[in-house]
């Protein structure tokens, strides 16, 4: 299927009609200032009502932002979400943000950072090279020293097969025919699962099949999410255009769409409208119909999780909600599934956000503040003595296990090892083989 | 066990909602953003004479405290004192005597209980004190309390400069900024040493709170120890050190006790159709993507009062609570809204849910709207907080009523 990505307006001409970017609303109350993981963790950020509400009076499109503080923004979103007056400040920082770009090296680097998708698709033949070589220390003191990108900071392996090529009887151009009554999903993956983690998507439609769903595998690219936050608001919102002219055919069914990436989830709730500045029918439609996993078992399957039939998984997890899930403002719809499990010890994290925020703390300049902003997180996981860190979203799990040394992996693969559907090995965060 | 849903993050919201999931029962607590703790001196205020037992009070027929009653008032304290002290922000509380504590504008705030590090500037303490400033740091004027004492007639030893480390990068530090410093004992060591020169001769002495935020407890003893100085702290602007402290230490509460914390999304009550009306099922969230219904077998309403959303006007001189959309009485004319001068009792103060004496909202007739739905906190009718000084014992006692009366 090809969607026509529809003419896209300038960023200047977006930010002109928004209604939603109104710093008035702000009551200055620093409600947000206290609550900023990374205002805590560095006071070089001045905090996000400084750069955001406060200064978004004096920015005019197309001018240069009067403090360049604002960079220093992770878009953990937290702000936005502890406002008691409903001012949308990390979205308003987002954009603000985005008018400062790298130059030169750095903005290949951020280039690269924007296109997962892209990075994979090219350097799959050669995968097993590019592992060794991005495993030298020598070589990522280099990359470094030249681009900006951390040496320390986790990059993920490209699978050998994407999850499109793995489960290609899934793929449907059109959502399936309704006809036999079983509930049906549409399955966005984004690209992590695609092309890094492919076993969480099989997982995933693995448990839904057990549970009698029929998922399909609608056309799909990259959220978009890591061009929105590199600044690349027009990049970011052909991909958007691309995904919601796809998914409307399932939301317009009133078919779910399911992720298992709660920031690619959020992207299609929320960021498509609040900071790419899409709206109409289609937007809208796809928004209303998009679920996190546990989110879809809980308020659309109704899966009471006393009702299932769960095997003992006896282990000790810390469960870590990201920061982006907690920005669908549907609270920790894994945690009723996890607490079911018999004989998973469970501790919850009192962090905000691990810190890594998407692409952020992969970042040379900003990589210090991020690991200060995660430092909670990985004295909690050292002192908490776990065997494994519990989250939804791959770049906390990728950055949690560098730092804390822990195996961070997402909650479904522990679900569906205690339904009995796979094996779970730890250590790798894959589906056990035996 | 009783499912349970509070809406709105506040003292009184986060407090019901511990008090519920420390019972057994599943919480969920919803919140529109954060409640005013931050922005709070993080005492407990009951009555602005300090009247802890509010036997001598003589309170409006109408006034919450009122049907809340005095003994449940006591109870709901010391569930409060019960929890501060497990999340290691003890509070300092004495049924026979209020505190007397210097305001930073140098008035007297008077109340039931404080934190630790306030209530040693208990101003019935006959041992002198000082007031000190620190270099650079913003927010605090050591003068303006002084001049505010003196006019008043309090005895004060004088005001002192001290000079202080300036963390990091930071050009004039915010009290925040500095009380996370401040728990880094290194940093500490340093303000300690340049402080000590100065405090020859002083026995106590008050600052602008910012002796630490998750630590507060090690950064007051371990300084104090080390200066042999009696110190407290002044609470400051938002955002207030000492309120913020109580704020974080409920939170962390709620999720140990087993509260699930729904931050952002706005919310809308859910009747229960099939009870003819008579009960609610629970609300209907505007979260990122669509509308979400939590259900549960009670719902208290925690949403404040008219400056925190608790209840709205509308355009076509509706009034209503902002939840359910309950009548909230008021007069029709707004002038009698407000008084024309700006520190009298304001009537909107006033205006909010009448409840029975199992905190729940009644009509003009005295009955409730609903089996199962609780109201606690400046939503409440007939109280002019700010005036009374009744702002925590109102959300307190109102908050462990409704609990009381929903697990039932």
């Amino acid at each position: 299927m090809t969607a026509t990505p529809q003419s896209v307006p300038s960023i200047e001409t977006q930010l002109a009609g928004y209604p939603f970017l109104d710093a008035d609303l702000c009551l200055k109350c620093n409600v947000c200032t206290a609550a900023c993981p990374v205002a805590a963790a560095t006071t070089a950020f001045p905090g996000p009502k400084a750069v955001g509400p406060q200064l978004a009076r004096y920015r005019q499109p197309g001018a240069p932002p009067p403090d360049p503080g604002v960079a220093w923004c992770s878009g953990c979103g937290v702000c936005s979400r502890v406002c008691p007056h409903a001012v949308p400040v990390a979205e308003m920082n987002i954009v603000a943000k985005g008018q400062i770009r790298p130059r030169g090296l750095r903005a290949l680097r951020d280039w690269g950072l924007s296109r997962p998708a892209e990075v994979a698709r090219w350097t799959r033949p050669f995968r097993r090279i590019v592992a060794a070589v991005l495993g030298s220390f020598g070589f990522r003191a280099a990359l470094e020293g030249m681009v900006g990108l951390a040496r320390t900071a986790p990059l993920p392996s490209v699978a050998t097969r994407p999850l499109r090529s793995l489960l290609s009887a899934h793929v449907r151009e059109v959502p399936t025919d309704q006809a036999s009554g079983k509930p049906t999903v549409a399955y966005f993956h984004g690209c992590s699962t695609n092309d890094y983690e492919p076993w969480l998507g099989e997982t995933a439609i693995r448990v839904l099949e057990a549970l009698g769903v029929t998922v399909d595998l609608p056309p799909q690219v990259c959220c978009g999410l890591p061009l929105q936050s590199n600044g690349a608001f027009d990049a970011a919102r052909q991909r958007a255009t691309f995904n919601l002219a796809a998914l409307q055919a399932w939301a317009e069914r009133g078919l779910p769409i399911i992720g298992t990436s709660t920031s690619c989830t959020l992207a299609l709730k929320h960021e498509y409208r609040a900071v790419l500045g899409l709206s109409g029918h289609a937007v809208d439609a796809v928004s209303a119909s998009t679920y996190d996993f546990f989110e879809y078992l809980d308020q659309v399957l109704r899966v009471p999780p006393g009702s299932l039939d769960l095997h003992p998984i006896p282990l000790r997890a810390l469960y870590h909600p990201p920061c982006q899930l907690r920005s669908h403002g549907v609270g920790t719809p894994a945690l009723a599934y996890l607490q079911a499990i018999p004989e998973l010890e469970l501790e919850i994290s009192a962090s905000e956000c691990c810190g890594v925020a998407g692409t952020y703390g992969l970042k040379r300049e900003r990589y210090a503040v991020a690991v200060e902003v995660g430092r909670p997180l990985f004295s909690q996981v050292a002192q908490s003595r776990v065997d494994l860190v519990l989250t939804d979203s791959e770049t906390c799990r990728w950055w949690s296990e560098r730092h804390t040394g822990v195996p961070s992996i997402h909650p479904l693969m522990v679900f569906a090892a205690s339904l009995g559907l796979q094996g779970l090995d730890v250590a790798r965060g894959e589906p056990s083989t035996t | 066990m009783k499912s349970l849903i509070v809406v709105g993050a506040g003292l009184a919201g986060l407090y019901a909602a511990i008090l519920a999931s420390s019972r057994g029962s599943p919480v969920r607590l919803v919140a529109e953003g954060r409640g005013g703790l931050s922005l709070s001196h993080g005492c407990i205020d009951t009555w602005k004479d300090g009247d802890v037992r509010l036997g001598s009070t003589r309170l409006a027929p109408d006034h919450p405290l009122r049907a809340i009653g005095h003994r449940p008032l006591q109870a709901a304290l010391a569930a409060f004192l019960e929890i501060t002290t497990r999340a290691e922000l003890p509070y300092v509380f004495d049924f026979d005597m209020s505190l007397h504590l210097p305001s930073p504008l140098g008035t007297i705030h008077t109340c039931a209980a404080a934190p630790r590090s306030l209530a040693g500037g208990h101003l019935a303490d006959p041992t002198p004190f000082h007031l000190g400033d620190l270099a650079q740091v913003r927010d605090f004027s050591a003068a303006l309390v002084a001049s505010g004492l003196r006019h008043r007639g309090i005895p004060f030893s004088g005001t002192l400069a001290l000079p202080m480390p300036v963390p990091s990068t930071a050009g004039r530090p915010d009290l925040l900024t500095l009380a996370r410093a401040l728990e880094d004992p290194a940093f500490r060591e340093s303000t300690c040493n340049q402080w000590a020169p100065h405090l020859q001769g002083v026995e106590r002495l008050g600052i602008p709170a910012c002796l630490g935020l998750d630590r507060s407890g090690e950064v007051f003893d371990s300084m104090r120890s080390r200066l042999g100085v009696d110190l407290f702290e002044i609470p400051t602007l938002p955002p207030s050190l000492p309120g913020l402290r109580l704020e974080r230490a409920l939170r962390r509460e709620a999720a140990r006790s087993g509260v699930e914390l729904i931050e952002g999304p706005s919310v809308r009550g859910e009747v229960d159709g099939r009870s003819g009306g008579r009960r609610v099922s629970g609300v209907v969230a505007t979260t990122a993507g669509g509308p979400r219904v939590f259900r549960a077998d009670a719902v208290v309403l925690a949403t404040g009062g008219p400056l925190h959303g608790g209840w709205l006007t509308f355009g076509n001189g509706e009034v209503q609570e902002s939840v359910f959309g309950l009548p909230i009485h008021a007069p029709e004319a707004r002038e009698r809204w407000t008084e024309s001068d700006p520190f009298a009792s304001q009537p909107y103060a006033r205006f909010g849910l009448r409840i029975d004496d199992r905190s729940r909202p009644i009509d003009i007739h005295g009955r409730p709207y609903f089996e199962n739905l609780f109201a606690a906190g400046g939503l409440l009718a007939g109280a002019d907080r700010a005036v009374e000084g009744s702002r925590q014992g109102i959300d307190l006692g109102s908050a462990f009523v409704a609990i009381e009366a929903a697990l039932a």
